[in-house]
């Protein structure tokens, strides 16, 4: 077992370091994790500063936390989804087509209410047929979702057509790229999701339910829990924050085309699975999800203001996913197959 | 008593050939699509039957398939391999490179197949040794591997392949391109290994039996890195054909095509699963994907419904198992 | 740039004689290949060779991938259109570099293609239709300098690395900064083209440095991906982009942006076509048409205001006059 790399004050007798060292074991698994976690977060603000001075500026702070928003929103209910063993490849997509349909909307009526209310419906009406392709159709995660990224980008390409829209009213844009006390608009909305997230999946029936689908399907069903609801639930939730991330994907480029959220996918998946969840299901957190999009945007971030080439982004984010996931394996207590 | 013996033997034969069927059934989603969308295709347009076209589909679909036969194998282990893409990118770009460097064919494939060999490793010890899901552990090597292939070429084609390692996708052998031999030796091999080795029954109860073939004293730990290995080489042959297809090497060039192979898989049959899998009918997968793209392409669709298309092929070949009771 | 007068003679009673022969013929089959389907360029020159289409009396179809800017889908769907035998191609190559064996089974199916927009490096062209690169990075990067008094930080936000387009534009740019020894590049990164990335990268060097007095972004979508981020930190800067696309030109208008450089695609598109068929047709055709670079600008917009939808094709002469 690692000794922990708590910080012990200086002198600590033998008996201080085996209680500390005790006190790790004796904490369960989830809290390890993301304790493990915010320790990796705390190191590599540590050594970013050290390395740039460009780094802990207010502006930098707030570029990092915006664009960790943004990352997190879309990851926070990809979490859900793969707390049940599932997975939902079609996030970016749906984050392109509710943007593309509420700037088209927006565009046509003028109406800002309107358009909010079309990506936000539209991200959750995907999230449902991806549930109801799952559920009732049986088909893989992987498979449906996949099929269902295609459908999306032909249907948001063919009412684009191939052009972009751009220049939406300045309440809307507030949205994206403005802030309130110096704090962007996003970082809230990060803040705010980040509490019902947790609290949803912690305190309420539905939350538990959903882990116990996640960590064995056939026993949560014998007890009583509806998995076929719950799997429609946590794909609809995912589909329905894709839907806000789009809104202030749009707020914030003040346009839309038909390949924005393309690159998203991946980096989403890679923040919940750098954030501690088991792609086995019935194990993770959404805080967990968000300490790993604040490590990956840091990383990103770290790798501009140091002028690493962009060629090597993709080398670090495999690595890095890789790495949080074999230390998870390493620092379980439980067996892990 | 007479009367039963006599009767067992057609009931016996009988029953062989609906185990057949149901076989083949299992996989109907696949076939059903390939001959609906053949049978569509052929009516809709006036050149899908020619012969040219045919070999074009074909010849089309040969790289994928390269890539989608080792995904079968890893599929049936509850694996996947994501990185495959971006191997298969890495390994063009060396092969481009080596081959523009020596003039030659040998050494080049030789560097590709290296490749393949070196991520192959990697995936599979991360997977059986590490323990890491192959989901995340493929995504680590898709990184590694796309940020590899952006280095070595830092965004530039390279160009000048010479003509013996062209020949390998223009070159024909009795009349039959040179693709389609590679991939028919390669299929035929990999059928006999799965059908009729035990290294090809291991592999089907890698999947959904585990425990019990640990138990029964076989290393599974190595067959799981062998099939990652094997997924690896394959996507170094393939970059012989990619690179001979493009005549270059591009660091961009198969990104992305891994997914086209798990779905060709998936929808020709084999379960993410139950560790089932049916070599037929990932090359149906892949002919069936080939054909859409081409028929599409023929009828002049506009792209973004081509995009839809593709999509709803995915999905409707596995309704169609689902439907069929093909899931249990 | 100047035609000698024995050509414009030559061209002259050329189409004067070739007009005649133009009504003759009608529904030949042209094949146009463009890059994606999401970069809003490449729409315009689609409609473009819409436009011609219309005019002229050909029927079109175009072939995207359905992956972007994806080479060997591009490989597939030439393979898949030969088979069709179209009367002609216009061709867009997705790599540069790359696409040699498809254009050599062109060549040798005997279809006449023209190369449009990128200039392939291999293969036989009919002609080739497109913008100098270099020109419009050079002519923009300058207007840039003038702007600026000449001295200042500059930041160039790159397009797809290996791409023939930011090659050149770069090229230009760097050429252009040679001639102004107060001008000081800064940072030079990769955006991709891409709006969100430039976005990004902006606001990552705007924390390195300090100081930013002008942009130089390779295409509009990501001088708009910087122009927000400016906004966003509340910094101001001189922003260039290429492309005129219609954003652009409303946020000259409203004083967000500087300039942009005319990279015509709807004009490539018209002309691309027109030599296509007019190669069918027998009649007269340039081989080499390059248009100049215009630099858009607060005093010259309005001529680009009208949306892409609404645009019809110059006559052949019109547009020969162009280059």
């Amino acid at each position: 077992m690692k000794t922990p790399t708590l910080s012990s004050p200086a002198g600590a007798s033998a008996q201080n370091a085996s209680g500390l060292q005790g006190l790790w074991q004796a904490l369960p698994d989830p809290v390890r994790s993301v304790a493990f976690r915010l320790l990796a977060l705390g190191l590599l603000c540590l050594a970013l500063s050290l390395a740039s001075d460009a780094f802990l500026t207010t502006t930098n702070i707030v570029n990092v936390l915006r664009q960790a928003a943004l990352l997190f929103l879309l990851a926070s209910g990809v979490t859900l989804v793969i707390l049940t063993a599932g997975l939902d490849l079609s996030v970016g997509a749906n984050v392109a087509m509710s943007a593309c349909l509420a700037a088209t909307l927006m565009k046509a009526t003028g109406s800002i209410t309107l358009a909010v209310f079309a990506g936000l419906g539209c991200g959750l009406l995907i999230g449902i047929a991806n549930g109801l392709l799952i559920t009732l159709l049986r088909l893989p995660p992987f498979i449906a979702t996949y099929g269902m990224l295609w459908i999306l980008h032909g249907v948001t390409y063919w009412f684009m057509k191939g052009e972009t829209i751009h220049g939406f009213p300045p309440a809307f844009r507030a949205i994206g790229s403005g802030h309130w006390l110096g704090i962007p608009i996003p970082v809230y909305l990060m803040v705010a999701f980040l509490f019902i997230g947790v609290l949803f999946a912690q305190r309420t029936r539905w939350g538990q339910e959903i882990y116990a689908v996640g960590a064995n399907p056939e026993a949560a069903r014998l007890s009583g829990v509806p998995v076929k609801s719950r799997l429609v639930l946590v794909y609809a939730v995912s589909g329905a924050m894709a839907g806000l991330a789009s809104l202030i994907f749009l707020a914030r480029l003040n346009s839309a085309e038909g390949d924005i959220g393309e690159a998203l996918t991946l980096p989403a998946i890679a923040a919940v699975l750098i954030g501690g969840t088991s792609l086995f299901g019935g194990v993770g957190s959404v805080f967990g999800t968000l300490v790993g999009a604040l490590i990956l945007t840091l990383v990103l971030n770290g790798m501009n203001l140091l002028a690493i080439s962009s060629n090597w982004q993709p080398v670090v984010t495999g690595v890095i996913v890789v790495l949080a996931v074999f230390l998870d394996n390493l620092t379980r207590k439980g067996d892990r197959k | 008593m007479h009367e039963m013996t006599v009767r067992a033997e057609p009931v016996a034969g009988v029953g062989k050939l609906i185990a057949r069927l149901k076989h083949a059934g299992s996989a109907s989603g696949a076939l059903m699509m390939l001959i609906v969308l053949c049978a569509v295709f052929a009516f809709s347009t006036e050149n899908f039957l020619d012969g040219a076209n045919l070999v074009n589909v074909a010849v089309q679909s040969t790289i994928l398939l390269l890539l989608a036969l080792p995904m079968t194998l890893i599929i049936m282990t509850e694996g996947l391999d994501l990185s495959m893409g971006a191997v298969l990118t890495l390994a063009n770009v060396v092969l481009a490179t080596v081959a523009v460097n020596t003039g030659g064919v040998s050494l080049a494939l030789l560097a590709a197949l290296g490749v393949g060999l070196a991520f192959g490793l990697v995936n599979g010890t991360l997977v059986s040794r590490l323990g890491i899901p192959p989901f995340v552990a493929t995504l680590g090597t898709l990184g590694a591997a796309q940020g590899l292939a952006l280095v070595v070429t830092d965004g530039q084609s390279v160009v000048g392949i010479p003509a013996s390692v062209q020949m390998f996708y223009s070159g024909a052998f009795l009349g039959v391109p040179a693709p389609i031999w590679i991939a028919g030796i390669a299929y035929a091999a990999f059928h006999g290994v799965l059908y009729h080795t035990r290294f090809g029954a291991n592999v089907f109860a890698l999947g959904g039996n585990r425990e019990a073939l640990t138990l029964a004293g076989v290393r599974t730990r190595l067959y799981l890195v062998a099939v990652y290995v094997i997924g690896g080489l394959m996507a170094g042959l393939a970059a012989l054909l990619l690179t001979a297809r493009i005549s270059s090497g591009h660091p961009t060039a198969a990104l992305g095509m891994e997914f086209d192979a798990i779905a060709a898989v998936a929808v020709g049959g084999t379960s993410f699963e139950k560790g089932k899998g049916w070599l037929l009918g990932t090359l149906i997968g892949v002919l069936a994907v080939g054909v859409l793209r081409n028929g599409l392409n023929l009828m002049g669709v506009t792209s973004a419904v081509q995009v839809s298309a593709i999509g709803l092929l995915v999905i409707l070949a596995l309704m169609i198992d689902a439907f069929r009771g093909k899931q249990s | 740039m100047k035609m000698k007068t024995t050509h414009r003679l030559a061209l002259l009673a050329l189409v004067l004689g070739g007009t005649s022969l133009a009504q003759a013929q009608s529904g030949e089959r042209i094949a146009v290949f463009t890059k994606n389907q999401t970069n809003p360029f490449f729409q315009a020159v689609r409609l473009g060779a819409d436009s011609a289409a219309k005019q002229l009396n050909v029927k079109v179809t175009h072939y995207v991938p359905t992956k972007p800017d994806s080479i060997p889908e591009q490989m597939s769907q030439i393979e898949d259109v030969i088979v069709k035998k179209p009367d002609a191609i216009v061709f867009t190559p997705v790599d540069y570099k790359a696409m040699g064996p498809a254009v050599g089974k062109i060549n040798a199916a005997k279809i006449p293609v023209v190369n449009v927009t990128d200039r392939s490096e291999v293969g036989t062209f009919v002609a080739f239709v497109g913008a100098s690169d270099y020109q419009l990075g050079l002519e923009t990067t300058k207007y840039l300098i003038k702007a600026m008094g000449g001295t200042g930080n500059i930041v160039v936000l790159e397009g797809v690395k290996g791409s023939l387009t930011s090659i050149d534009r770069v090229r230009g740019f760097n050429d252009a900064v040679k001639t102004a020894p107060g001008v000081k590049v800064v940072a030079s990164q990769p955006g991709n083209y891409q709006r969100l990335q430039a976005l990004q990268v902006m606001e990552n060097l705007m924390q390195s440095h300090p100081k930013i007095d002008g942009v130089f972004a390779a295409n509009d979508a990501m001088a708009s991906g910087a122009i927000e981020a400016l906004d966003g930190a509340g910094r101001k800067a001189l922003v260039v982009g290429i492309n005129g696309t219609k954003e652009a030109v409303d946020a000259i208008k409203a004083g967000k942006m500087l300039a942009s450089g005319d990279y015509n695609g709807f004009l490539q598109g018209c002309v691309s076509t027109m030599t296509a068929v007019r190669e069918l047709r027998k009649l007269p055709v340039e081989k080499n048409v390059v248009f100049p670079a215009t630099v858009i600008a607060k005093d010259n917009l309005a001529q680009y205001e009208s949306p892409v939808e609404s645009r019809s094709c110059p006559t052949w002469e019109e547009a020969i006059a162009k280059k």
